[in-house]
Formats: structure tokens, sequence, C-alpha cells
């Protein structure tokens, strides 16, 4: 589970650099919402249905 | 020691390759072990293989090598959702979903997999793994690099030059404007399947005429200088890498055709589409050899390597041999995604040690094949099992017969040619033959071409010009010289998809080849890939004996084994 949650950090980490590396911070808080849907997806185990109110209010 | 595997997975093409102190040991393609073609996805059992046969474990690795950005890819998608936020409105859900579910954390995904540190584990760049599986596995020391595909992160194009001191890019051309996705696009809108179909394209292009030059001019702009732009209202580009073509390129060519129809070139509606594949391929041909020509006049290098799923357009390729300008050019044979395993280990190994580059690539990287279980299992099912002296003079002799032959020998082949490791292998003297290998034994379109494969020392005896680095791997089309003579190993215009072959390349197929030109003075044999329509190559035995008693195939060579279906005699 540990190594699990510093994997997960690792790729967060190394996503949020690469945006700041080609300064679209304008899409961080876009990002920071994608995630969080994001780790509940992956969490829900492709729980669709969790997500989906994110997604649907976003576009 | 150090242990790089490189990995591509998730878009199309999975495969995984093995550097172990900087030598290629393996590489391999997920779908010749879960029998899907063009399976996409993570390359398990394919990582477990090239581990198994290196003799390690998961544990045992120095680095694993993603070969693309997802998060640059992710930065792509997530840009035309926000740019088209209306017309991406119905597709935008499926895409997150699929983006956020598992793509972005597809290096996540590897360290669990297989147990190892997230930290071992990086990522390269598209284009540069099929810049670096071309370079490095080429013969040259220096030479301008041309990659061509659907799209990358956000290239689909990339020029470079790579030499001692690594790759260099030196120009690239960004999504949408793609040649793979205007080819993609032509590929669905004649009905066959993308990422599958387009090499149906190539072979159907060669009945028809280029009348549709006008309307293709229109998709494609080609400017003086060898750069390309496409209109993008012609194509049906969804944020990710979805291809499909749009209601105005049915406006400008007429309808579409449906998928799984039956193809008769005779009929009036098919020459239509056939005419639609000449006129795309000539403009596909067109600009990929202004983007050659562009890149000798950059790098004035002499030699060219090509990657990317552009680079197996064969066709393209001869005309690119002759026309750009180059000495001498070299393909990587898995030019498709799947390569991009390769160039993403030998990226990594570069960073560790160094890659040792092999004075002569050989495609022959899968699993050997085990004979002595083959045999075992032939006996099993009830066939007649063989041990021969001279298999290849038997071989020879029934295939002067018009008998056909199951090759079995070795490693399976790296790519979608088969090059005499898991072949099909037939005489080509006979029209009708490329009748019975489409019909009764592949089970796919007539119009499909075979190819031909001849003795290299008698190359330039029936093929113009002469073998060399891409008639090693089937990657051009070359003119027969003698076509009257073998007539189903050619297309219609007498050019074949020519393999090359040497005693070095395939040592079995090559004593093959000598004994059937000592028996009928023709030195050619058609060599067709071991699977039947829509299905992978044949890896293993269990496959090999299943495509075996499915197919009218008559008989079967595994090492220097004879199994037949029927009790004939031995002759």
């Amino acid at each position: 589970m540990t190594r699990n949650v510093f994997s997960r950090w690792t790729t967060i980490k190394d996503m949020f650099k690469y945006f700041a590396g080609e300064k679209r911070y304008f899409f961080i808080p876009l990002l920071i919402v994608l995630v969080f849907a994001g780790i509940i997806f992956a969490m829900t185990q492709g729980g669709l249905a969790y997500v989906a109110p994110f997604l649907y209010t976003l576009f | 020691m150090a242990a790089i595997l490189g990995i591509s997975a998730l878009y199309h093409d999975s495969a995984a390759a093995l550097i172990v102190d900087g030598e290629l040991k393996c590489a391999m393609q997920e779908e010749r072990f879960s029998r899907l073609k063009n399976d996409q996805r993570m390359p398990l059992q394919a990582i477990a293989n090239c581990l198994k046969f290196a003799g390690l474990k998961a544990g045992d690795l120095s680095k694993i090598v993603y070969y693309e950005n997802p998060y640059a890819k992710f930065d792509r998608v997530i840009s035309g959702l926000t740019q088209h936020p209306l017309k991406t409105l119905k597709s935008a859900p499926r895409i997150l979903a699929s983006q956020l579910g598992s793509k972005i954390w597809v290096l996540d995904e590897i360290a669990r997999s297989l147990n190892v540190p997230r930290s071992i584990i990086s990522h390269s760049n598209h284009h540069r793994s099929h810049a670096a599986s071309a370079f490095y596995c080429s013969p040259f020391g220096e030479a301008a690099v041309l990659t061509i595909d659907g799209v990358g992160e956000f290239e689909s194009t990339t020029l470079s030059l790579g030499n001692e001191n690594g790759i260099k890019q030196l120009e690239s051309i960004s999504f949408p404007h793609s040649l793979g996705l205007f080819y993609a696009a032509i590929t669905a809108f004649l009905g066959f399947p993308v990422n599958e179909g387009e090499y149906k394209v190539m072979g159907l292009a060669a009945y028809g005429a280029p009348r549709f030059e006008h309307e293709m001019n229109q998709i494609i702009q080609t400017t003086s200088d060898g750069l390309f732009c496409i209109a993008p209202d012609f194509f049906n580009i969804h944020g990710e890498s979805s291809l499909g073509y749009s209601s105005k390129l049915t406006a400008l060519l007429g309808p579409p055709r449906k998928p799984g129809l039956k193809w008769n070139i005779d009929n009036p509606d098919d020459k239509r589409f056939a005419d639609i594949a000449a006129s795309a391929q000539k403009k596909f041909e067109h600009a990929v050899i202004a983007l050659a020509k562009r890149l000798k006049s950059l790098t004035s290098s002499e030699n060219l390597c090509l990657a990317g799923g552009g680079a197996l357009n064969v066709v393209a390729n001869a005309r690119i041999e002759q026309e750009s300008g180059f000495s001498s050019v070299f393909v990587q044979p898995a030019a498709g995604d799947a390569g991009g395993a390769l160039g993403a280990a030998i990226l990594g190994a570069e960073e560790h040690g160094g890659f040792k580059r092999q004075r002569e690539f050989s495609a022959a990287l899968g699993l050997p094949l085990d004979i002595d279980s083959g045999v075992a299992l032939a006996r099993d099912l009830g066939l007649r099992v063989t041990l021969c002296e001279d298999i290849s003079v038997i071989s020879a002799k029934r295939l002067a017969a018009g008998g056909t032959l199951c090759l079995a020998q070795g490693r399976f082949e790296w790519g979608p040619r088969a090059l005499g490791q898991r072949s099909i292998i037939a005489n080509p003297q006979q029209l009708a033959m490329k009748e019975r290998l489409n019909n009764v034994i592949k089970k796919r379109d007539s119009f499909r071409p075979f190819a031909p494969a001849v003795l290299e020392h008698q190359f330039q005896h029936w093929f113009n010009g002469e073998a060399n680095q891409l008639t090693k791997f089937m990657s051009t089309v070359r003119s027969c010289k003698q076509a009257e003579t073998i007539p189903s190993a050619l297309n219609t215009d007498g050019s074949g998809r020519v393999q090359s072959v040497s005693q070095e390349s395939a040592p079995h197929f090559h004593a093959m080849l000598q004994a059937f030109f000592q028996v009928t003075n023709i030195p050619v044999l058609i060599n067709t890939s071991l699977n039947g329509n829509l299905e992978p190559i044949c890896a293993d035995y269990v496959d090999i004996l299943n495509f075996y008693l499915r197919q009218g195939v008559d008989d079967l060579i595994m090492g220097d084994y004879l199994i037949e279906k029927n009790k004939g005699k031995i002759s």
C-alpha cells in the first residue's frame, strides 16, 4: 500500500513538473480536479459512474 | 550487470525489448503470446518471456524505459479537448476516463505489475524512441533519421541526425498535420480497420488509377521546401489519437465503403475505391519523398534511417530509395509502435554504459522453437512425423511439385514480416498459387499480393538493383526481370516486396531456396507469414500445429522434421 502511494505520488509530482516546465500554469487547477477524479477512478477500479459527474460538470 | 527493459503499450501493438550489458537479447510483441492481433495491452507476457529467455527476474532489471511521455500525451489530449469543447463534448468523458483511469498512471502500473521499485522506471519520447530503434540498429555510424507516424506526444513527423554523439532532432511537424492521420483516415474510408488495414490500402492501390489527385491535393498541401500540412476539416479529430474522417471527406470523395464486404475489383464501385487508394498512396509517396529530400539537404548525409508506421509503406520506401538522393536506406523491421520498445531500451542502455551495435541486425529476436515438444505434440495428434537427413531437398521437391509448406525454424521474427522463421512457403511459378494461398489457406481478400524470397547471390539476375538492407527485411519493392516465370509472387505491375535471403540471415530457408534452385533452376519462392486472416503470426509450436491442422497447407517443417497430415510416401 505504502509502495503504491509512493508510486502515485511520484507520477503526480512528475506530471506537475512537466506542466510547470512547459509553463502551462493555467492547466494546474484543472489538473488538480482531474487528478482527484483519476485517483477516485483508480481506487474504485474503473468506476466511471463515480467520476462522470466531475467530467460532465467540466465539459 | 545492467539489464534494461523497453516497453511500448496502451495504443496499439505493444511490445517489450531487453538489453543486457549493452547487448540486445530479445524483442517480442505481446500479440504473439496473447494471440490478439496488434494487442495494445500492457505486454506482460512479452516481458515475462524476455526475462525468461535471458534467465533473469524482474528484480534483476536495472532500468525500465517506457517508449513515450505519458504527461505530454495527456497535455496534447487535454489541449485538444479545451480548444474544441463543443466538438469533443460527447467523447470527452471516454477520453478522459481512459487517460485518467490508466494512461497517465502507466509507469505506476509497470512498477506494480512487475513488483519493482518505481524509481527504476522512466520514459522516453515517442519519436525519439522510433528514431533510436532505426539509427542504432542500422549499420551506419552517421545517418539522417526520418520518423513518420500518426502522432506521438505532439509530433507526427521528425527529421533528425544520428552520429557518435547520439540523435539530434533538427525539425518536426506537429499533430494534426500528419501523414499517418491522412493514411489512417483513407484506410477507414475504404472500410479497413485503422492501424491494421493500412497495408491493404497499399496493396489495393496497385489495382487503381490515381484519378483523385486533385481531391488529394485539397486534403494535403505539400510546399516547395519539402514540408506539408493537412486540412483538418476532412478529419475527425477528437483530442486523442482517434483517427477518422469527417463528412467533408465524404462530400469530396463520395460515399465510403462499408466494412466487411467482399472485394471485386471489376465492380465499378470497388474500382472507384481502388482509384482512391491509388490516389492516396501517390500523395503519401510524394509527401515522404519531399521530406526525405529536405532531410538530405539539412544533413548532407549519405545514409537514411526510417521508422514510424509510415516506414512500413514499402512502395514509398522504394521511391525514397530511388529518388531522395541517399546512397543507403535502412528501415527497422518493427518500424511501427512495437519498435518503440526497442528504441526505448536502446536509449536506456545508452545512458547506462552504452548500447553495443550489431554488425548485422537480425529480426530473429523472439523465443526459439521448442522442436522436441512440437514433435511430441504432433505425434500425440496423430500426425505423421519423419526425421529427415536432408529436409531441404525433400521440401524443394514437394514445392516443385506444387505443394505448400509451413516453415518453422529458430527464433520467431520481430515485426510484421515473416522472414523464414515462421513462414508459409510455396512455388511461385503458377498464377493459381496466389488464388490458392489467398482463398484457401489465408482466407483473405483476393487482391492481396505475396512476397518473393530470392537467394541473395541470385538477386541481380531476377530483380532490379542490388540486394541491400531494405531487401533483407522485405522493406521495399523491386521490379522483377523474369516476371513471367514467377507470376504468383508478384504484383500486377511485375514488382514484388522481395526478400534477399543469405546463409546468415535465415540458414534453413536459405538451404531450402538453394535446393529449390537446384531442382527447378528458379532461386525464388513465395514467402508469406504463418498466420490466418486477422491473426498474429504463429510463435510457439502450439500455434504452429493449431494453424497447420486448421488450414489447407500440405506439410509442416519443424527443424529437421517433416510433419504430414496424410500418410503419403516421402519422396
